[in-house]
């Protein structure tokens, strides 16, 4: 007997009356990324919905087993690949932790740097699908091309547009390239005044605010029970963004504003994140100041670094969708013996079925894509 | 030996250009002459140097350009011309594909993109051709369950109808495919047949997001169309005809916007619902239904309904500027014809060339048909215009603001239009 | 974290309870190296656990930030009840699950925060039980079976959902116990399971 026995395929979803009609939006559907969103509408309303992830599970955490503490680098950012700074911080975090190893304070505020960096990109590529799914379509070509500013930026720091593979157990993998900082203010400086003017086109119109305004509202029990984070818990008026409450690497040492909405509704959390990034570019204009100017990045290490002895940690750190965990179980060998990515999509889903019910079919993407999932990250 | 076409011989590519040639003669005197034969004889034709022209004489002459050009001409006269070319199909499909490279080229500077750029060498323009090809050759999928008859007839009801719509405008005096007393009247039943059409092909899709997309707009248009159809009888009011080319031409001092504009400005937001642009679109609405009541069409038929689309987009633009913006007047910029080429002929070194015939198409003619291209060309531009700055709405907003807001406007233009009417503004007695 | 460095970690009470047998991996490091000074928050916290339960739970570890409970299967909702109830965690970051084959038995660990208390922002409560672990899996159906924290930690849902499939524990009292990323039609081991191997590694 296997599991398929016990458990057919097929959804919880009750059976229904003939005037409810279920609709399968997705996967091959514009409007739901690499997953399927199971809803069942009556007319215009939606009575029960049944998010089925897993269309891109890759196995990482499986993946991580077979591999050493430093092999491990290049294939756990994969997840959210516009975000792979801050979705390898944690395992770096972690991995440093457990193997002891002290990291140069350079590296420090060059991996805050491409952090900011790197939530700022990818939080442009949310954006752009945003504006699709509400059918702007100059609010999608507008932040996909900006976001190219901070892409060679990031190339010229780490050689890759993307998938930079940069933090590594020990710092980061190559130290800023010279002329960078002025490089980096000019460019930053220009993107602030470029998403700035996204206010007047999209967070300004009245259309938008009519329309993803007292839609999906996640009240402020219910964020912080169904474990939201990120952009998602701040709309929701909650006061929590782990760069302030719990910071990691240099972050003690900036300043670091929170925004935060008290709405919960689908336009509070489509404002927060580019809130956020306003933030992120002034964190980046303090970090170039603060860093030092000279020095190392990068402890060396042994070839292949083990733990010495059982050891576990759980590290986390605010990505571009919200806190990301990683835990890392090590039983002395030179490979982790569990990881675990305690990813911010797949806790913000649980919030997804409790925000669509209810809603109207013609909300459903501004709803879903408001919640800053990624369906790529949440199956890992 | 090239890179491109390793097996190139000569002889063959000679051959294979003979062949062309060979087919091309074989076709042509098999099947074209035949064709414009049948046509000549329809066609009532004219009296050259005295004697009627047959279609038997007429392929003798043709090669004789003195004589070709009134045969033009007396074709030009008939209503085939008037249906398939001038103020009919061609002239609308054309200003359609003008339309459509606009849009990408407009709505692409507005994103900072370029927009189509290389197809055609200058930025594009033969983009659309190649996108035209491409659904030629694509396979065309029906679905299974599909009622089939009505899934196949759909779209080409869908462009009869809006081909329909175009024949109702006039664009210069006298050029009007179908020059009914009832103008008006015939423009609001070929506009009902919209949603008819859109919900018969969504329901024989068989498919659900076609059926949502089909019920959504059939409410949009059923809802729209109460004000669309308001908001012109102020104009109906005022120049008490429902004639078009009446109503274009007692716009000859001044066009109605300027006493009727909420009028204007209620049609014109109707005309983007029933158009289905953005931020109307719902009954496409790509992130939320896939493509809508299109989901389901493939190939050409998909082709179809696009061009339908847009010869409503033409018609509705030509309706708003017969109405509001004046039709054809405008000050004569065309100047008149040159009479020495009548009389004298072109005086090309030893050679004088006579075409009798000419003018093919008097000024009037003309220079209304440049006002009213210039300001369609306008209106559609102000169409195209919201398609870079809103986002879409949702269905309960669209249909709050129709039933409420725009009959409302609506009303309130029909009582503009009495008053001007009863304090003796305009009408008899007034200012016209 | 610039002063997270290893904090070494104590053995609240090492008492003769037949708890689980160690694991193979010890997740912590011994404390009689050297004693060292505990963080006082973190210690108070799991003061007021070992207060309250005794010799039912076993404080696995107490860095700063980080508090490491053990319990056995049959005290983990009471635990979780006082979690939530008295000490003011609010949610569950994640639910992890790990295969230990030398021990015979599948440790899952929930990783609890708070929103709410704002002293506890730093604070993550590592709550981890064990159930038994069957060499030929029928999930479901045997004896991998755990208490579902769901109607404590409502944010625990798809976590429990996602270990039931990946290890085969199945949650009694979870109301959705249904595959979340796998195929429909996987009929494997549960992939997450040591014994289960990538092919070609």
């Amino acid at each position: 007997m296997t599991m398929t026995d016990i458990m057919p395929p097929g959804l919880a979803l009750k059976k229904v009356d003939e005037r409810i009609m279920t609709l399968n939006v997705g996967p091959q559907h514009p409007g739901s990324g690499h997953m399927r969103i199971v809803v069942q509408i009556d007319g215009d309303y939606i009575v029960a919905c049944d998010p089925d992830p897993g269309y891109v599970h890759r196995g990482e955490e499986k993946m991580a087993e077979y591999r050493n503490y430093i092999t491990n680098v290049p294939h756990l950012e994969r997840p959210v690949i516009h975000d792979s700074c801050n979705v390898l911080y944690p395992y770096v975090l972690g991995a440093e932790e457990i193997l002891g190893i002290e990291v140069p304070e350079r590296a420090k505020y060059v991996r805050v740097i491409c952090s900011e960096l790197n939530r700022c990109i990818y939080t442009m590529y949310w954006l752009a699908i945003y504006g699709i799914f509400l059918g702007h379509s100059t609010m999608f070509m507008w932040p996909a091309g900006d976001r190219e500013l901070l892409i060679d930026l990031m190339e010229k720091v780490s050689g890759a547009r993307v998938t930079h593979a940069h933090f590594i157990p020990g710092g980061v993998r190559n130290d800023l390239p010279a002329n960078f900082e002025d490089v980096c203010l000019r460019q930053v400086n220009y993107f602030e005044k470029r998403i700035k003017e996204y206010a007047a086109v999209f967070y300004d119109n009245p259309i938008l605010i009519s329309r993803t305004q007292d839609t999906g509202i996640l009240s402020r029990e219910n964020a912080i029970r169904y474990g939201t984070t990120g952009s998602v818990l701040r709309a929701s008026g909650v006061d929590y963004d782990l760069r302030v409450k719990a910071p990691y690497d240099v972050y003690d040492e900036l300043d670091v504003h929170t925004n935060v909405m008290k709405e919960g509704d689908s336009y509070a959390r489509s404002k927060v994140p580019w809130l956020d990034m306003i933030e992120s570019c002034n964190i980046i204009r303090q970090a170039l100041q603060k860093m030092p100017k000279s020095g190392s990045v990068r402890t060396k290490l042994k070839p292949n670094p083990k733990t010495k002895g059982p050891a576990t940690v759980y590290k986390r750190v605010e990505s571009g969708r919200g806190s990301l965990g990683c835990y890392i179980v090590s039983d002395g060998k030179t490979e982790p013996y569990r990881v675990k990515m305690s990813v911010p999509s797949f806790r913000n889903l649980l919030a997804m079925p409790n925000l669509l019910i209810g809603e109207k079919l013609g909300n459903m993407p501004s709803v879903y894509w408001s919640l800053n999932y990624w369906p790529v990250e949440a199956d890992r | 030996m090239s890179a491109i076409a390793p097996k190139f011989k000569l002889s063959e590519f000679i051959k294979s250009l003979l062949d062309n040639i060979f087919w091309i003669v074989l076709l042509v005197s098999l099947i074209g002459i035949p064709a414009i034969q049948v046509i000549l004889f329809y066609i009532e034709m004219p009296v050259i140097n005295g004697e009627l022209l047959t279609p038997f004489l007429a392929m003798t002459w043709l090669a004789d350009p003195s004589r070709s050009l009134p045969i033009l001409k007396a074709f030009m006269a008939t209503d085939m011309f008037r249906v398939m070319a001038f103020p009919g199909f061609g002239f609308a499909a054309l200003i359609a594909a003008g339309t459509i490279f606009v849009e990408r080229k407009m709505l692409a500077k507005l994103q900072l993109r370029v927009g189509p750029f290389y197809c055609g060498k200058i930025e594009g323009i033969l983009q659309l051709m190649g996108d035209g090809l491409k659904l030629i050759s694509k396979e065309i999928i029906i679905p299974a369950k599909a009622d089939k008859p009505i899934f196949w007839a759909a779209p080409v009801i869908f462009v009869a109808t809006a081909a329909a719509f175009v024949a109702l405008i006039p664009v210069a005096p006298g050029w009007v495919v179908a020059d009914v007393d009832l103008g008006l009247l015939g423009v609001f039943a070929v506009i009902g047949f919209f949603p008819i059409i859109t919900i018969l092909s969504a329901w024989s899709a068989n498919s659900k997001f076609p059926f949502i997309g089909g019920i959504r707009a059939l409410f949009q248009m059923v809802s729209f169309e109460i004000p669309l159809i308001l908001s012109l009888l102020g104009v109906v009011i005022l120049t008490g005809t429902l004639n078009l080319s009446e109503i274009a031409a007692s716009q000859s001092s001044f066009p109605w916007i300027i006493f009727l504009p909420v009028g204007a400005i209620v049609f014109f937001i109707t005309m983007l619902a029933e158009l289905e642009r953005i931020p109307f679109d719902l009954p496409e609405a790509e992130s939320e239904i896939v493509a809508g009541w299109l989901t389901e069409f493939s190939g050409m038929m998909y082709g179809l309904v696009q061009l339908g689309t847009y010869l409503k987009l033409y018609a509705f633009a030509g309706l708003f500027v017969v109405l509001f913006l004046g039709g054809w007047n405008g000050p004569m910029v065309v100047p008149p014809f040159p009479e020495e080429i009548l009389t004298d002929g072109i005086v090309m070194g030893p050679i004088t060339a006579k075409f009798p015939g000419l003018p093919l198409f008097d000024q009037q003619m003309l220079n209304g048909t440049l006002w009213f291209v210039l300001k369609t060309v306008g209106v559609i531009f102000f169409i195209l215009l919201p398609r870079g700055v809103f986002p879409r709405i949702r269905i309960d907003m669209l249909l709050s603001l129709g039933w409420t807001k725009l009959i409302g406007l609506a009303f309130v233009n029909i009582f503009i239009a009495l008053g001007l009417l009863y304090a003796g503004v305009l009408g008899p007695g007034g200012l016209q | 974290m610039s002063s997270d460095s290893e904090k070494p970690v104590a053995k609240a009470k090492p008492e003769e309870k037949p708890t689980p047998p160690k694991p193979a991996p010890k997740p912590a490091a011994k404390a009689e190296e050297k004693p060292v000074e505990l963080p006082a928050f973190e210690k108070g916290i799991s003061d007021k656990l070992v207060e309250k339960f005794g010799d039912k739970i076993e404080v696995d570890f107490v860095k700063e930030d980080r508090i490491g409970i053990k319990t056995s299967k049959e005290n983990v909702h009471d635990v979780a009840q006082f979690i939530r109830d008295d000490l003011h965690y609010d949610h569950a970051e994640s639910v992890t699950g790990v295969d230990f084959p030398a021990d015979n038995e599948i440790e899952v660990v929930y990783h609890l925060g708070s929103y709410t208390e704002s002293s506890l922002a730093r604070q993550v409560l590592t709550l981890s039980t064990r159930a038994p672990r069957e060499s030929h899996p029928i999930p479901g159906q045997d004896s991998t079976k755990l208490p579902s924290l769901r109607d404590i930690f409502y944010s625990v849902e798809f976590g429990e959902r996602e270990v039931f499939e990946m290890l085969g524990v199945y949650f009694d009292g979870h109301p959705d116990n249904r595959r979340l990323l796998l195929p429909e039609d996987w009929a494997d081991l549960p992939p997450l399971r040591k014994d289960f191997a990538i092919k070609g590694r």
